[in-house]
């Protein structure tokens, strides 16, 4: 119990010395204390502190050093670093003070691990102060007697503690008041200062680590003066024109200091200084001649000081004053030069004299006029003139001839060298060689080759080629001896055209001329293109050459650039002398693109794209083409002509055979195999197979045809129509008989009308044989459709009548026929017949029927029609299947049994889909 | 004389002459301007004739031409020790009489009383070359200055500055003749010299 008090009341005392650890001393006595008490530590070193209990402590709260815990801040210290001297002192090392802060305290741990601080510590670590150095002074001159001293050095490292700085300086007998610096740490000024005795000037710096000294700077203070600059300059001009005065008051008495100048000069307006040799101002003075200079110019003068012996620094240069040297006369003559314009009269010239003003440096002064002498060299007695001008150029009529003209710039001071100028009449001597340009940065250099002979002088013109306004000429003037000169104020990426002319003693050298760029540029824009001529395979491309302002430089080619659609682009580079080009081995009726690029050598432009179309045919071809096609149509027809006035009468035969007249018929002899019904339908079913064997063709008187009603007539315009477009799908070229036999026949049918048109009409069909040239003979089918019955005598006696190749001619076809034994030779007259007759769907089934029987189904050869006339039977095929309206016959009012059917060709409908006969 | 011993002592001779002559030069011409001011503060006529005081050395010497530069030198030394106390005083009374009002006036005295004292070391030194003793100051000390009122005080100042003004033109040509290169031994004394 007792011992709980205890240590309670020993943790009340420790709270207290914790809280008021000031009070130590007082009324609360601290259970301990640190040492040493807040010291300033150099970084880097080490560093141990001791922390010492008290003796009364320890009997009343059982506390020992054993129980000591070091912390900084709130971090605990190794114990490694803690050592127990006694029971009543422990002490805590470091070996490197950078380690350490603030504060260091001192702790106890107590039972119960309770820690209790006794005591802390402030640390304060930097460094002790290095040795100021590099130490230099300068007295500044403020006033006529005030100088000041101000002293700069190298304050060295940082310390990281509070480090005084002071100025110190003494004579050998005299020590003055230190010089301690204002918020800064490395410079400091001195007011008070004395020249003439030798000062020792050091830097004292002390902190709480230690103290240095800088080394001592030993001088008189008049060796490191900087004066100030000479004041109330002024300038004054001299007799001479070429010289200036300047006075100034120095601010430093000759007591003090005797100074030596700096005097330096431009003229106005340049920059570039100029000095006077230092050593014609190196004693003391108040003014100065400058000489040397310009004539008429003005000039800015500035001057500065320091002590004579070199010692010390150079004032400021004082303030800026200006003076003009007067007048001289002109140092030289103008550049003179001429325009000559004959174009009024070759005999009397309108002479154009110009010259430059003088520049400055040359004029000496203002120019007041100028006096130009002409005198006529061929004619000595001729007077000389004289002309007082005040511009710059002078215009007078001369007759031709050979004149000197003399010019001189007066001003106030006097007159200029006179400027001579041969005018001869013509420019016939040596002219310069080689002339050549080159760009210097914003300057065109010119040069050339001199002539063999001695040249007094050049003359350079130069003026911008324009393709909208005229050459405006500019010139200079070149010595003899130079064989180059720059061009000032030439414009980049414009063309300028640059003459250069020698000047000999005895008269002129021809021009020679250049044209040049300073800078060029790709041209501003690219030739338009366009054809001239186009053809199958080529065309002829033109263009206009880009004017001057376009083209911003030399054009050193045109480039053309084509290509199809979708083909590969060409390109062909053409001479920039051309404005025409052929493009060649081109594609017939293709669009092509063409451009066309203008390059310079500073790169290229494009213009607009142009577009043609090749021709698809070439000159001539089509006249190729034509004429012997027209030729050979008229041979073939020339040829079909002769061919039918060979044979007129068997065609007439065929075309108008003789009909049997039926009122001449017997009736005795015509037994007719078959009622006399009006089945003219078919006419297979009225003459079975082999019933009979020849067919004749009615005629009938066109009178006949008015007899008959409209209504039956009607059929027959269908049949016109088909005519008319059954011949229009005939190619009239080799075609043969057969194929148009059909067509004949309707032809003929159309003659005939009134016989095939009315239920009573006899349709008798024709077989006509016929051979074009050394083909085959072609049959000719026809049908009758007359219901009338024949009479088989008067058909046999009008068939022989017709003669015996017709008779021959239709026995074969029915013999064929009857007797199934087709051949190639005559089935295309056959099959054609059959695809020009069109039947309605009640035919179709007709023809169905008809394959079924097998008979009229089989395959025949296609053979040589297949070839000749194929075109043909498309032509008839088309126009079959947009069912035209061509009926020749009707099958279905009567349609016939399969056994029925002749064992015969029948000519049957080709419609698309329907049953062809193969 | 001993002078011309070794070169460096002959420079170092010839460098404290040079330096001692622009001293006094522009002493003369610092004290030529606090007259100016002097007069003009103490409100006195600079035409005024002040009576030769007990304690300024004069500058007047008869058989200038014949001193020899030892003398020549310790006649200096002593003139101006006795001006750096007259100055001294003067400008203990300036500072008691104007109090700080007057910095320009005091602080002109100041710079006159620095060159005072610039000028004896630089005497100091040429008579250790010359390998004389320096003599003590305390033995040439004056007396201490009798009591005096303002006006005589005011006079008295007038009466130092101007004759520190005549001894800065002695002390130039003092040094000249110092400085021209060593008669041969048993020559006479240099010729005299106009200022």
């Amino acid at each position: 119990m007792f011992s709980r008090w205890n240590w309670v009341a020993c943790g009340f005392c420790l709270v207290l010395n914790i809280c008021s650890p000031d009070a130590s001393a007082g009324l609360v006595q601290s259970c301990g204390h640190i040492i040493p008490e807040s010291p300033v530590l150099a970084l880097g070193s080490n560093f141990t502190a001791l922390c010492i209990l008290n003796e009364s402590c320890l009997d009343f709260g059982n506390i020992y050093a054993s129980q000591i815990i070091w912390k900084i801040k709130n971090r605990l210290v190794p114990k490694e670093q803690y050592r127990e001297i006694n029971r009543t002192v422990s002490s805590v090392t470091f070996n490197d003070t950078s380690s350490l802060a603030t504060p260091l305290t001192c702790n106890i741990l107590a039972d119960g691990q309770i820690e209790q601080n006794i005591y802390g510590i402030t640390v304060t670590v930097g460094l002790p102060p290095e040795k100021p150095k590099n130490l230099s002074c300068i007295v500044h001159q403020k006033t006529v007697l005030t100088y000041v001293m101000n002293c700069t050095w190298d304050p060295g490292r940082h310390t990281f503690l509070d480090t005084q700085f002071r100025l110190r300086y003494s004579w050998p007998e005299e020590i003055f008041p230190d010089c301690i610096p204002k918020d800064v740490n490395n410079s400091c000024s001195i007011n008070d200062i004395q020249f003439f005795v030798n000062t020792e000037i050091w830097v004292e710096v002390t902190n709480a680590l230690g103290k240095a000294e800088s080394d001592p700077l030993v001088v008189d203070p008049i060796d490191i003066v900087k004066p100030l600059s000479p004041q109330n300059v002024s300038v004054s001009s001299e007799v001479m024109p070429t010289a200036l005065k300047l006075f100034w008051e120095n601010r430093i008495s000759d007591a003090v200091m005797t100074l030596k100048f700096n005097i330096r000069y431009r003229i106005a307006g340049d920059t570039n200084w100029m000095e006077v040799p230092p050593e014609d101002t190196a004693s003391p003075r108040t003014s100065f001649s400058v000489q040397g200079l310009r004539p008429y110019t003005e000039y800015v003068f500035s001057i500065r000081c320091m002590k004579e012996d070199g010692l010390g620094y150079w004032s400021d240069w004082s303030e800026e004053k200006t003076g003009i040297t007067t007048e001289d006369k002109p140092s030289k003559g103008p550049p003179l030069w001429r325009i000559i314009d004959t174009s009024h009269s070759p005999t009397s010239w309108t002479v154009h004299l110009i010259w430059k003003a003088l520049k400055p440096f040359e004029a000496n002064g203002v120019i007041l006029q100028y006096e130009v002498t002409i005198r006529d060299k061929s004619s000595l007695s001729s007077p000389v003139r004289k002309y007082n001008v005040t511009s710059t150029n002078h215009t007078l009529q001369l007759p031709e001839g050979t004149y000197e003209v003399t010019l001189i710039a007066r001003n106030s001071a006097g007159a200029s060298p006179p400027s001579v100028l041969l005018i001869p009449a013509s420019n016939s001597k040596a002219p310069v060689k080689n002339l050549r340009t080159l760009p210097k940065h914003d300057k065109l250099w010119v040069g050339w080759t001199a002539p063999n002979s001695y040249v007094l002088k050049y003359v350079i013109e130069w003026c911008l080629v324009s393709s909208s306004s005229d050459c405006i000429t500019e010139w200079q003037i070149a010595p003899g001896d130079v064989q180059g000169i720059d061009l000032k104020g030439i414009k980049p990426f414009k063309c300028y055209l640059i003459t250069v002319y020698p000047l000999y003693a005895d008269g002129q050298g021809s021009g020679q001329s250049v044209k040049a760029y300073l800078k060029q540029d790709r041209p501003s824009k690219g030739p338009t293109v366009q054809t001239k001529k186009v053809g199958k395979a080529e065309a002829v491309l033109t263009w206009n050459h880009l004017t001057v302002e376009e083209q911003n430089g030399f054009i050193r080619n045109y480039t053309i650039l084509y290509k199809t659609i979708d083909g590969n682009e060409t390109v062909v580079t053409v001479d920039p002398s051309k404005t025409e080009y052929t493009l060649s081995s081109l594609t017939s009726d293709t669009l092509y693109t063409v451009r066309m690029m203008a390059s310079t050598d500073n790169g290229s432009r494009t213009g607009p794209d142009f577009t043609f179309t090749t021709q698809k045919f070439g000159k001539g071809e089509i006249e190729a083409i034509v004429v012997p096609v027209c030729l050979a149509f008229l041979l073939i027809v020339l040829l079909g002509i002769l061919f039918c006035f060979n044979k007129r009468d068997l065609i007439k035969k065929h075309i108008w055979p003789i009909v049997p007249d039926p009122s001449k018929s017997n009736i005795a002899q015509w037994s007719p195999q078959v009622p006399a019904k009006h089945n003219f339908n078919s006419k297979e079913q009225m003459y079975p197979e082999g019933s009979f064997t020849d067919v004749s063709v009615v005629e009938i008187e066109a009178d006949d045809k008015k007899s008959f009603s409209e209504q039956d007539l009607k059929p027959f315009d269908l049949l016109k129509k088909e005519k008319s477009t059954s011949e229009g799908h005939s190619s009239g070229i080799g075609g043969s008989s057969c194929m148009s036999s059909p067509r004949q026949s309707v032809s003929d049918s159309d003659e005939g009308e009134t016989t095939q048109n009315t239920s009573s009409t006899v349709q008798y069909s024709t077989v006509v044989l016929n051979g074009y040239r050394d083909q085959t003979p072609v049959q000719v089918f026809s049908r009758s459709e007359s219901t009338q019955p024949l009479l088989d005598s008067e058909e046999r006696s009008e068939d022989h009548a017709g003669g015996a190749d017709s008779a021959a001619q239709r026995q074969q076809y029915f013999r064929q026929n009857g007797g199934q034994d087709e051949t190639n030779t005559d089935r295309p007259c056959f099959e054609r017949t059959k695809q020009i007759t069109h039947v309605n769907e009640g035919d179709l089934v007709g023809f169905v029927q008809l394959q079924i029987s097998g008979q009229s189904s089989q395959p025949l050869g296609l053979g040589m029609e297949k070839i000749t006339q194929e075109a043909a039977l498309s032509s008839v095929l088309q126009t079959c299947t947009e069912g035209q309206t061509v009926r020749p016959e009707t099958v279905e009012e009567n349609p016939l049994s399969v056994d029925e059917m002749p064992k015969s060709y029948l000519p049957q409908t080709v419609r698309q889909g329907g049953y062809m006969p193969q | 004389m001993a002078a011309a011993d070794s070169p460096s002592a002959a420079l170092r001779r010839r460098d404290l002459c040079s330096r001692g002559i622009r001293l006094a030069g522009k002493m003369r011409a610092d004290v030529v301007d606090l007259l100016d001011a002097y007069v003009e503060q103490q409100g006195l006529d600079a035409s005024a004739s002040v009576a030769a005081m007990e304690g300024v050395p004069l500058a007047a010497v008869e058989r200038w031409d014949e001193q020899t530069g030892t003398q020549r030198l310790q006649e200096n030394l002593a003139a101006y020790r006795a001006f750096r106390a007259l100055l001294a005083q003067m400008l203990e009374e300036q500072r008691e009489q104007l109090g700080e009002a007057e910095e320009g006036l005091g602080r002109a005295l100041a710079a006159v009383l620095l060159q005072v004292s610039a000028f004896a070391y630089h005497l100091e030194e040429l008579l250790r070359l010359e390998s004389r003793g320096v003599p003590g100051e305390e033995g040439d000390a004056p007396p201490p200055p009798p009591r005096l009122s303002l006006f005589e005080q005011k006079l008295r100042g007038l009466g130092v500055l101007r004759e520190l003004a005549q001894w800065a033109v002695r002390s130039v040509r003092d040094l000249r003749q110092l400085a021209k290169p060593s008669p041969a031994p048993g020559a006479a004394p240099g010729l005299a010299e106009s200022p």
